[in-house]
C-alpha cells in the first residue's frame, strides 16, 4: 500500500502541475492572500501582528487548496471514467484518496512560504520565525492535519456527484470557526468546541507559537493526533460510502 | 469448475424525477441472469445498447452490488468478497476514457502496478513487456492526451493487464476504433486467449463475437434470451433463407403488408444510403421472393440478393423475439 501512496502523491502533484489554469492560480493566490493579511486585517502598524495575520492568510490558503484538490481531483476522476477503475483495485479507496489530499497540502506548505515572502516583498511583512526547527516541524504537521481533514469531505465526493460544491462552500466557514480571520476569542463561546475539533485550529497555532517563540509542541502534538483520528473517520466513511456507491450505482458520470 | 458463476441475477436501478412531486422510477437492467464460466473460456455478451451487458460486467468486476441473486467470480462472492476478487481481475471498457491524460502512458502504468500491487523487482520487468506487446514501445513516455483512440484503448489493455488477471474483462474494447485497429485488438484478444485468459467480452458487433467467442450469451432487456456457441446461435434462423431487397421509399403500411405473406417468418430494415433493405426472413424451400416482388410492384427496387443466415440474422431474431 505504501507504494502506491507514494506513487499517488508524486502523479496527483505532477498531473496537477500540467493544468496551467491551476498553476496560474498557485502563483496568483499567495499574493491574493497576502494582501488580504496586510490590508483588510489593518496589521501594518503592529509587525508581530502582521506576521501572524499573514501565516493566517497562508492557512487559509492551504484549506482553500486541499478543499480544491480533493474535491476537483475527484469530480476529475469521475469524469475521465478513472474513478471506477481506482475502486475495481485491491488497494483500499483510503489510500488511493489521501495522496489527492496530501499532494493537494503540500502545494498548501509551498503556498505558506508563498504568502509570507510575497508578505514580506511587497507589504514589509517581518518573517522572523523565533523557533525554526518548531517551525520546520510544524508546517508539515499543519499540512498533514488539513490534509487528512480534506480526507473525510473527499469521502463525500465518492458518493455525490455533485460534492464538489459543497466542498467549496466548506472553505469560508472553515477560515471564521478556526481563527484565521478573526481570533476565536472573540466568536462566541459556543463555536469554541467546533474549532477544538478542526485542523486548521491546531495548524495555525503551531505554526504562530512556532513563529512567535512561544509553546508550538501541543499543538504540534494536537495536529498529529487529529491526523490519526481524521484518517480513521474518512477510512471508515470511504468503506461505508464506497458500499452505498457500489449500490447505488453512481461511481460512474455519465 | 466454473470461474464465475452466476445465479438468478438481478440489478435494478432507482432514479428520481420532478422537484416538488418527486417520483421514483425503477429500472430493471437485470432479470434473473443465470450462466457460467470455465477456465479458459472466452464468453460473449451480445446485446443492443441498454440491453443489460455492461451492468452484468460491473456487477462481476464489483462496481455493482447485485439487487438480489448471487454472483461469485472464482469461488468468490462479489457482494461481500470484493476485496479477494480485484486484484485477481482485470477490467478495460471502452472508449478514450479512463486514463490519466496529462500523465505518460509509462506513469499511467506505474501507478495502476501500484495500485494492483505488482512487486516493485518485477515492475519494470511487466510494464516494458506490455508495451512492447500493445505495441506503444518507443512512445511511452509521451503524454497520454497526444495519443490517438486506438493508442489509448491498447494502453487500456496494458493497463487490465499489468497483475497477470486470472479473468479479463472487456467491456466493448473496439467502439469507436478504426476497422484497422480493431483488428489489431482483436488478434490482441485472441493472442490471449491462445495464452490461456479466461475473457468474458461485451460487444454489439457481431463479427467480432463471432470472430472471437467460444460461447456467447445474446442478452436483451436485461435477460438471456439464448447461450451457446455461435454454431449454436446461428442455428436458431439455421431452417430461414435470407433475402435482401434494396427499395427506395417504401411506405411503412407496404411493409407491414409483406409480413402478412405467407413463409415470410419476420422482416426487418435497414437504412444503407438512400435505400431502405429490407431484410427478410423466409422458410427454406418456401418461394416467396416472387410474391414480395409482386407486391412491391410499385416501390422502386435495386438489387435482391439470396443468402445463408449469418450470426447477426440470428442475433436479430432473438432479440426481437425477446
Amino acid at each position: 500500500m505504501i507504494p502506491a501512496i507514494l506513487t499517488g502523491i508524486r502523479l496527483h502533484m505532477k498531473q496537477a502541475s500540467r493544468n496551467p489554469f491551476d498553476l496560474s492560480g498557485v502563483i496568483v493566490w499567495p499574493i491574493l492572500y497576502a494582501t488580504i493579511a496586510s490590508y483588510l486585517l489593518d496589521a501594518r502598524h503592529e509587525p508581530r501582528l502582521l506576521l501572524s495575520a499573514s501565516l493566517g492568510a497562508s492557512v487559509m490558503l492551504m484549506w482553500s487548496l486541499v478543499v480544491i484538490a480533493s474535491s476537483g481531483a475527484l469530480e476529475q476522476q469521475r469524469w475521465q471514467g478513472t474513478l471506477e477503475l481506482v475502486v475495481a483495485a485491491p488497494t483500499p479507496l483510503t489510500a488511493v484518496i489521501a495522496p489527492i489530499c496530501v499532494a493537494g497540502a503540500l502545494v498548501g506548505t509551498y503556498a505558506i512560504g508563498a504568502t509570507l515572502a510575497w508578505g514580506a516583498l511587497l507589504f514589509d511583512v517581518p518573517v522572523k520565525i523565533d523557533q525554526p526547527l518548531a517551525f520546520a516541524v510544524g508546517v508539515p504537521a499543519c499540512a498533514l492535519a488539513v490534509g487528512m481533514l480534506g480526507l473525510i469531505l473527499a469521502a463525500t465526493f465518492v458518493l455525490y456527484r455533485a460534492a464538489f460544491h459543497l466542498g467549496i462552500a466548506t472553505q469560508y466557514p472553515v477560515w471564521i470557526v478556526t481563527g484565521l480571520l478573526v481570533p476565536i476569542s472573540l466568536l462566541p463561546s459556543f463555536v469554541r468546541p467546533i474549532s477544538w475539533l478542526l485542523a486548521p485550529t491546531w495548524g495555525f497555532r503551531a505554526i504562530q507559537e512556532a513563529a512567535l517563540g512561544r509553546t508550538p509542541w501541543p499543538d504540534i502534538g494536537m495536529c498529529f493526533v487529529l491526523s490519526a483520528v481524521y484518517l480513521v473517520i474518512g477510512g471508515s466513511c470511504l468503506v461505508a460510502f464506497e458500499y452505498v456507491a457500489r449500490s447505488r450505482g453512481s461511481l460512474r458520470l455519465t | 469448475m466454473a470461474v464465475i458463476e452466476v445465479e438468478g441475477l438481478t440489478r435494478s436501478y432507482r432514479s428520481r424525477t420532478g422537484t416538488f412531486r418527486r417520483r421514483i422510477a425503477v429500472v430493471e437492467a437485470l432479470r434473473g441472469v443465470s450462466f457460467s464460466v470455465e477456465p479458459g473460456e472466452l464468453f460473449g455478451l451480445l446485446g443492443p445498447n441498454g440491453a443489460g451487458k455492461t451492468t452484468m460486467i460491473k456487477v462481476l468486476t464489483t462496481l455493482l452490488l447485485p439487487t438480489s441473486g448471487s454472483a461469485r467470480v472464482l469461488d468468490y462472492d462479489v457482494r461481500r468478497q470484493a476485496r479477494h476478487i480485484r486484484g485477481r481481475i482485470g477490467y478495460v471498457f471502452g472508449g478514450d476514457r479512463g486514463l490519466y491524460d496529462r500523465l505518460s502512458a509509462l506513469d499511467n502504468l506505474r501507478y495502476f502496478a501500484d495500485l494492483y500491487r505488482v512487486p516493485p523487482r518485477k515492475r519494470v520487468a511487466r510494464i516494458e513487456s506490455l508495451l512492447e506487446m500493445v505495441e506503444l514501445k518507443g512512445r511511452e513516455r509521451e503524454r497520454v492526451e497526444t495519443y490517438s483512440r486506438g493508442m489509448k484503448q491498447r494502453l487500456h489493455i496494458a493497463r487490465g493487464l499489468l497483475h497477470d488477471p486470472e479473468i479479463l474483462f472487456l467491456d466493448e474494447p473496439t467502439i469507436g476504433l478504426d476497422p484497422l485497429g480493431a483488428r489489431e485488438l482483436r488478434q490482441t484478444i485472441s493472442g490471449l486467449h491462445d495464452a490461456g485468459k479466461t475473457i468474458v467480452l461485451t460487444t454489439h458487433y457481431m463479427y467480432e463475437a463471432d470472430a472471437l467467442c467460444q460461447r456467447i450469451a445474446v442478452i436483451a432487456n436485461g435477460s438471456f434470451v439464448a447461450t451457446g456457441t455461435p454454431s449454436d446461435l446461428k442455428a436458431v434462423v439455421g431452417d430461414h433463407t435470407i433475402i435482401e431487397i434494396e427499395t427506395f421509399g417504401i411506405p411503412d403500411q407496404l411493409i407491414e403488408r409483406l409480413r402478412t405473406i405467407p413463409g415470410v417468418r419476420s422482416i426487418g430494415v435497414e437504412t444503407r444510403d438512400l435505400a431502405q433493405v429490407l431484410l427478410v426472413q423466409s422458410a427454406v424451400g418456401a418461394d416467396v421472393v416472387r410474391s414480395l416482388l409482386n407486391e412491391l410492384v410499385d416501390v422502386q427496387t435495386g438489387k435482391v440478393v439470396t443468402r445463408e443466415p449469418t450470426l447477426e440474422d440470428a442475433y436479430v431474431e432473438l432479440v426481437k423475439s425477446a
